[in-house]
């Protein structure tokens, strides 16, 4: 009614002798009127006259599909003879939810263009009367129909834009739907309607709608889940009754997108049974930006100059700066040999390490960054290896004694076998560890040609080992490692107490991946090593035999463990969650429901910590069962190709990955690898 | 207790509409029987009460100008009676939320009911909606067939005229009339789904 008085003073004070505004209609909740393009139009010529509909705050009218419930906008024109009257330009509809209910309307001031055309015949000097009969139902809570007339008299003569008019019913026609160059597809498979779309116009399709012309194809209420593919779109969604008889002549209705902030929409008739090619889906990739060659390159040698500091290598890393420092006030020479002995040492593990992911990859397994570990049998012989460090650094036996070649204090000796394994040793109890930076490079390693993968390893080896050369290379770095003394014999004994943790904790990720048999394997393994010491302190050919029989045996029990099937899903139960698949994701979806998944593995500290820190917690738990939002694991303890390759989907070669889908887009969000409460509430609700 | 337990515990439709969202159309053909309901006399209903009976629902709304065009035509009256007539169950049902246009006590759909001289066998009150959003009830009138053996063959507008103006009432191809009589012929139903009009339920969410 407000709106309707403000109309209607405008009118009159704008009021000349041939008006392009009609005298606005109050008629209840709506104030419509009839506004032309032209003041006066030439014989012949095509103009435009709109309905001009000024709606209350909160209340809608109905495009020409209403979707759930409601009814189009109607015109009907009584014309003189020798004009007539086109269709209705329809202005860009939105989806309006009311409860569990979607209507496809307007709010607001939509326009209603409609082409005229005058006769060739018509006199100039003489008047058209146009006459429109309009009707509307406008709904807010209640619904109400709503009729009136309106007449608007054009003179015939010269032609004359009204410029006022004109421009709002330019930009009403701009912005109606026109048939773009967009090609679409609609097809039916079960209960999912799948449409897609080709040759799309440049514009922000995330939270691309169609709207169909016809009611029963598709349920208006049902979201339409959007897949971003490299030539084109698709949208998933729920088919209505129409698709019980064979559908026949094309589905037509409009595309809407975003560009720059504008809803866009364009007209698509889309062919029955025709599934359009769109490319590859696109995936958010991890790295926003795109990883390119060098950036990967730099980022592994960074990540790998890192590595040295995490809690994995740090010990190892010790025990060859207590070497250097020994031989600190030595020959430079000798230390720059031991630096490139070392650096070989990591250069070659590395090449290894590329070279059998390499070829496990030529044979089709999907592999990533730690695969290792997912073999129980690499895990309990690394759990040994490292509580066989920790004696020996605590004193408990030196090496060297009795049996040659076995028996060289490898990682100790300053010679150059020596350097070499301690780099070796260095790399293979780095690679549980993931340093920040390593994620993406080793993710776009993995994915890219053999050639690059080998490139990017190469980086992160020199980063890993760029720490010695530097500091036989840089002056004065040498000189800044404290003089060597009785403290080194204490520090070493320290660094033992490590190595043991790191043992405990390789222990309990073999529970999990290979159960109470593994475990009772492993600690019989470091016992037959206790043994194996104990013996070798003792003289005679005896004790040398069942020493040497007790190395046997500890080296041969770790290969003996098998990797538990039932005990592989750890994760799942701890979480509370749900065990991850792709096809559950695609049923969740389909419900409408908002999922997170966590890719994780018992090995992965950085998966541990914000399990118990976050996604434990009871403010996620409480987040979760507010928002309906299902909680999914993956959990690669062990190997499993499916999670693999969802995560190569992603750019990653590692866990952990954290996805979040929210019911707006097919394509989830991936979140950071340090998670927080805000960090998942923010995906959640992000629209 | 959730929408999906109500579906899963009230209704025995098929896996797939088991496994869509609550608010997803049920399918045409799908059992629908044992669902408890109240009248607005307070009696207890169930669909498997029904069962050698065909069942008629009617979503309805007293304020909704498409109800209104169908009770002040006498339409919605006369195709009650002709479903009486042929010893059908009309169960007129009220969705709205109190405090929503069409919301009515038990009293006061008793009072509308003898106004309106409707013929129907009960009138359900299901103001949280359980009822409704189990068949994806969307407009007022929506419509529902249920035949003698518990199964859905009709849902959707009362006629094909989707207008809120009563004079469009004449001439309009009544959907409900025309499937009790396919179904009185020992027809399948014609015309088993279309799509229904009117104004939005007005659901409490």
């Amino acid at each position: 009614m407000r709106t309707f008085i403000v109309t209607f003073l405008i009118w009159l004070l704008a009021f000349p002798a041939f008006a392009s505004q009609s005298v606005p209609v109050d008629t209840g909740k709506v104030t419509a009127s009839l506004v032309s393009s032209h003041d006066s139009v030439a014989p012949g010529e095509e103009f435009y006259i709109a309905l001009r509909t000024v709606l209350d705050e909160g209340w809608h009218t109905y495009w020409r599909n209403p979707g759930d419930s409601g009814e189009p906008v109607y015109l009907e024109w009584v014309l003189p003879e020798g004009v007539s009257a086109g269709d209705i330009a329809w202005p860009l509809p939105r989806p309006i939810p009311t409860g569990p209910i979607v209507n496809y309307g307007f709010e607001g001031t939509p326009l209603f263009p409609v082409k005229f055309t005058v006769s060739p015949d018509a006199e100039p000097g003489s008047v058209i009367t146009v006459v429109a009969n309009f009707y509307y139902l406008v709904c807010k809570d209640v619904c109400i129909p709503e009729q009136g007339s309106a007449s608007l008299p054009i003179a015939v003569g010269e032609s004359v834009e009204d410029m006022g008019w004109k421009t709002e019913i330019d930009a009403a026609l701009a912005a109606s739907p026109i048939r773009g160059t967009v090609q679409g597809g609609i097809t039916k498979t079960g209960e999912t309607v799948e449409m897609s779309f080709k040759d799309l116009p440049g514009g922000d399709f995330s939270k691309a709608y169609f709207f169909p012309y016809e009611q029963g194809i598709i349920g208006h209420s049902q979201p339409q889940l959007v897949t971003r593919g490299a030539d084109g779109l698709s949208l998933t969604t729920t088919p209505e009754y129409l698709w019980e008889d064979p559908m026949s002549g094309p589905v037509d209705g409009v595309l809407t997108y975003d560009d720059g902030g504008t809803l866009k929409g364009t007209q698509v008739s889309l062919a029955v049974g025709q599934s359009l090619d769109i490319g590859a889906a696109i995936v958010p990739k991890a790295n926003v930006g795109g990883v390119t060659l060098w950036t990967a390159i730099i980022g592994a040698l960074i990540g790998g100059l890192i590595l040295n500091l995490m809690p994995c290598v740090f010990p190892v890393i010790s025990i060859k700066a207590l070497s250097i420092a020994k031989s600190a006030h030595g020959e430079r020479s000798v230390i720059r040999r031991e630096a490139w002995l070392y650096t070989a040492g990591v250069m070659a593990t590395f090449l290894l390490l590329t070279l059998i992911i390499l070829g496990l990859k030529a044979g089709g397994a999907e592999i990533g960054w730690g695969f290792q570990l997912q073999s129980p049998k690499v895990v309990a012989a690394l759990a040994i290896l490292l509580f066989v460090i920790g004696l020996n650094l605590l004193g408990a036996f030196e090496f060297g004694g009795g049996l040659q070649n076995t028996g060289q204090d490898l990682t100790r000796k300053s010679g150059a076998a020596g350097s070499f394994f301690t780099g070796a040793l260095a790399v293979i109890v780095a690679t549980p560890c993931t340093a920040p930076l390593m994620a993406g490079a080793v993710g776009y390693a993995l994915a890219a040609p053999a050639l690059v993968t080998l490139a990017v390893f190469m980086a992160l080896a020199i980063g890993f080992a760029l720490p010695f050369l530097l500091i036989a290379y840089v002056p004065g770095l040498l000189s800044k490692l404290p003089k060597p003394g009785p403290w080194m014999v204490r520090f070493k004994e320290i660094l033992a107490f490590p190595m043991f943790a790191a043992a405990i904790w390789l222990t309990w990720v073999l529970s999990l991946q290979a159960g109470e048999d593994g475990v009772l394997v492993t600690l019989s393994a470091m016992l037959a090593v206790a043994l194996a010491i104990w013996f070798f302190k003792r003289t005679g050919m005896l004790g040398k035999a069942l020493g040497a029989l007790s190395v046997l045996a500890a080296i041969a029990m770790p290969l003996s463990v098998t990797a538990n099937a039932v005990v592989g899903d750890i994760a799942v139960k701890e979480l509370k969650a749900e065990k991850w698949s792709p096809s559950r994701v695609a049923e969740l979806q389909a419900q409408g429901r908002p999922i997170f998944v966590d890719f994780t593995a018992a090995w992965c500290v950085t998966c541990k910590v914000n399990e118990k820190l976050v996604l434990n917690k009871s403010n996620v738990q409480t987040l979760f069962e507010e928002t309906n939002t299902a909680f999914l694991v993956a959990d690669w303890t062990n190997k499993n190709d499916m999670i693999a390759e969802e995560l190569a989907k992603y750019g990653r070669a590692g866990v952990p990955l954290y996805l979040v889908y929210n019911n707006k887009s097919v394509s989830p969000a991936i979140l950071p690898q340090v998670l927080t409460y805000g960090v998942i509430r923010d995906a959640i609700a992000e629209e | 207790m959730t929408i999906s337990k109500i579906l899963f515990s009230t209704l025995a439709v098929s896996a797939l509409a088991m496994a869509a969202p609550a608010t997803a159309k049920i399918v045409t053909g799908s059992n629908v029987s044992d669902m408890t309901v109240t009248d607005s006399n307070g009696v207890q209903h169930n669909l498997s009460d029904f069962a050698g009976k065909k069942v008629v629902l009617e979503w309805t709304n007293e304020g909704c100008p498409y109800v209104k065009k169908h009770y002040t035509t006498n339409n919605m009256q006369k195709t009650q009676a002709m479903a009486e007539a042929e010893g059908a169950v009309w169960l007129s049902v009220i969705s709205s939320a109190p405090g929503k246009q069409g919301y009515k006590t038990g009293e006061q759909a008793n009072e509308w009911k003898d106004a309106q001289g409707a013929e129907v066998t009960a009138i359900v009150l299901d103001p949280a909606g359980d009822m409704g959003k189990t068949f994806a009830a969307k407009t007022t009138p929506h419509m529902y067939i249920i035949d003698e053996e518990q199964t859905l063959v009709y849902q959707g507008a009362i006629d094909d005229n989707r207008s809120a103006n009563p004079a469009t009432v004449e001439g309009a191809n009544n959907y409900v009339v025309a499937a009790m009589d396919d179904l009185k012929a020992g027809n399948a139903v014609a015309e088993s789904d279309t799509a229904p009009y009117g104004c939005s339920i007005k659901y409490q969410s």
